[in-house]
């Protein structure tokens, strides 16, 4: 059932011998969760300054701390806190995970935001940018070393809404492949416009049988062969 | 059996797995009946997974399709999480882990050391007997303040002219030194020539201020200061050298792996010598701020508790991880 496509799609075997399919996230999506991190950091460390002004010296002490936990910590801290993101990462619905599916270990979030130094050369993260816009995987330097990788989380799942219409047996016996095809024409129906929805029926004519031009009825028996092959008879 | 038959039949369990990744995945306390009903996520889980491997072979619809993914995915995800947090966890790390890996990289430390202490001797007793070379490692200006800061009038040793606590010391040497040490972990991705650089460059600056200072006669309060963080601070960044000189030398020499393979394997084995280097320098830190600034306190003191504290950290090093490593 795979089929070469033109896609990111990294695969991950887990122990019950089920494929899971990953979607590695590019470098605009990264960019942009890096930035809003970038924000809050700021905005975290200017509160801070303001508030620890008027205490001197230990104010200071703070400060300095508080720089250095969010500069080196403050990604290993969220990865490895239960969702694996960042709160810039999870506002764009990405996440830090091992490229073997499993959630991220201690030592790889570790190696991953440590090693960032050498991500950042030769200047403003150059070594990262080539290696996300090189490779099908989408990972910098550091999630090659660390076998970490950044997904997409799986978006909302396709709704089961189809319009409603009889079914209609086929004409002819289809194969497997040819079954999902019809159904899954059915299940895009309602994201359509109504005259590509009529062009792409078209395509699927010898299943439904009888009159083979193109137009609403047409794409009604399609749709009902479709609703025959889910499994309603009436 | 259709796709709608497929879907009605376990529709039940769908939505029960959903129920229960949602209550793993939201906040959850001890006190929650949801903890205790892992085995019932185990047992849908791999019931999902049965079910997934039919209905992509049967070609179920994508709508069905991407719901099974999704709850396999995260359903995974929440099974093979590994919790471990805690004393226990630091206990082992200290205990086992960070001494196996310092017996495990033994070649690597050595070899920072010798890159960082090398420089060290040979800068320093260079600018010891020619103290104008120091001028080719610092400016004027600098050179100056480093003999402010390590006059024996100065009311606490060490301190930059604009701070004005012991504290604000701490923060600062919190920040710098542990950004050195990572630094010279992450230019081990460089090949290692980061690496490398780094530790000949730390130790060339110490080398030129140790002997500049011991010249012009300040050493009775330079050494006294240095003696004791240098203990945890030194090794820090040799440890953390180490690290990233494996990371080089996995790349650069990857034997029967591709680099890749060579280089993941080498980011497992030495990161963790990163937990030891990184607390070392959080204890230097604390040292080199509150103790070793201490005017009052007398040299031989400080020169007792400095042979004590590197009589510990190589005793550490060396003898813990021998016994683990057999």
């Amino acid at each position: 059932m795979t089929v070469d496509v033109l896609d990111t799609v990294v695969t991950a075997e887990t122990p019950e011998g089920i494929l899971l399919e990953l979607r590695p996230a590019g470098l605009s999506a990264r960019f942009y969760a890096f930035v809003v991190d970038g924000l809050i950091r700021m905005v975290a460390l200017n509160i801070v300054a303001i508030a620890t002004r008027p205490i001197g010296g230990i104010g200071t002490a703070v400060w300095l701390i508080l720089f250095f936990l969010l500069d080196w910590f403050y990604p290993v801290a969220f990865e490895l806190w239960r969702s694996g993101a960042t709160p810039g990462k999870r506002l764009f619905n990405l996440k830090v995970i091992m490229d073997d599916g499993l959630p991220v270990t201690p030592v790889a979030s570790l190696a991953r935001n440590l090693l960032r130094t050498a991500d950042f050369l030769p200047l403003l993260y150059g070594a990262a940018i080539v290696t996300v816009l090189t490779r099908a995987d989408c990972k910098r330097l550091c999630d090659l070393a660390a076998a970490t990788l950044v997904v997409h989380q799986p978006h909302t799942t396709r709704k089961a809404e189809r319009a409603a219409v009889a079914p209609l047996a086929p004409t002819r016996a289809l194969q497997s492949r040819d079954q999902a095809a019809v159904i899954a024409l059915a299940t895009r129906a309602p994201v359509l416009t109504r005259d590509r929805l009529d062009e792409l029926a078209v395509l699927a004519a010898s299943v439904a049988g009888g009159d083979a031009r193109p137009g609403p009825q047409l794409t009604q028996r399609v749709l009902g062969v479709a609703e025959w092959l889910l499994g309603r008879r009436s | 059996m259709t796709p709608l038959q497929f879907e009605t039949l376990y529709q039940g369990e769908w939505e029960e797995l959903e129920t229960l990744l949602r209550r793993f995945l939201g906040t959850r306390r001890k006190s929650d009946p949801a903890a205790r009903q892992g085995e019932r996520l185990a047992a849908l889980y791999r019931r999902v997974c049965e079910q997934l491997a039919l209905a992509r072979a049967r070609s179920y619809p994508a709508y069905m399709l991407d719901r099974l993914e999704r709850l396999t995915g995260d359903a995974h995800q929440v099974i093979y999480q590994r919790r471990e947090f805690g004393i226990a966890v630091v206990r082992r790390l200290m205990s086992v882990e960070f001494p196996q890996a310092v017996g495990a990289n033994a070649p690597y430390i050595l070899l920072a050391a010798a890159l960082l202490l090398l420089p060290t001797l040979i800068v320093g007793l260079l600018v010891y007997y020619r103290p104008d070379l120091i001028l080719s490692v610092v400016d004027a200006r600098t050179a100056a303040s480093f003999e402010q800061m390590y006059s024996p009038t100065a009311e606490s040793i060490g301190r930059l002219r604009s701070a004005n606590t012991d504290w604000m010391m701490f923060g600062y040497y919190i920040m710098h030194n542990i950004g050195i040490s990572f630094q010279c972990f992450a230019g081990g991705l460089v090949a290692g020539v980061g690496s490398v650089f780094f530790l000949i460059y730390n130790g060339a600056s110490i080398g030129a201020v140790a002997g500049y200072l011991t010249q012009r006669g300040l050493g009775t309060t330079f050494y006294p200061f240095v003696a004791t963080h240098s203990a945890f601070e030194l090794t820090a960044i040799v440890l953390a050298g180490a690290a990233g000189l494996r990371l080089g030398h996995s790349l650069l020499v990857p034997g029967r792996n591709t680099r890749l393979d060579s280089l993941v394997s080498a980011t497992r084995r030495c990161t963790v010598l990163l937990y030891g280097s990184t607390t070392m320098l959080v204890i230097a830190a604390g040292i080199e701020a509150f103790w070793s600034s201490a005017a009052w306190l007398p040299p031989s003191v400080k020169y007792s508790v400095a042979g004590v504290c590197w009589l510990a950290v190589l005793g550490y090093l060396t003898l813990q991880g021998r016994r683990h490593a057999g």
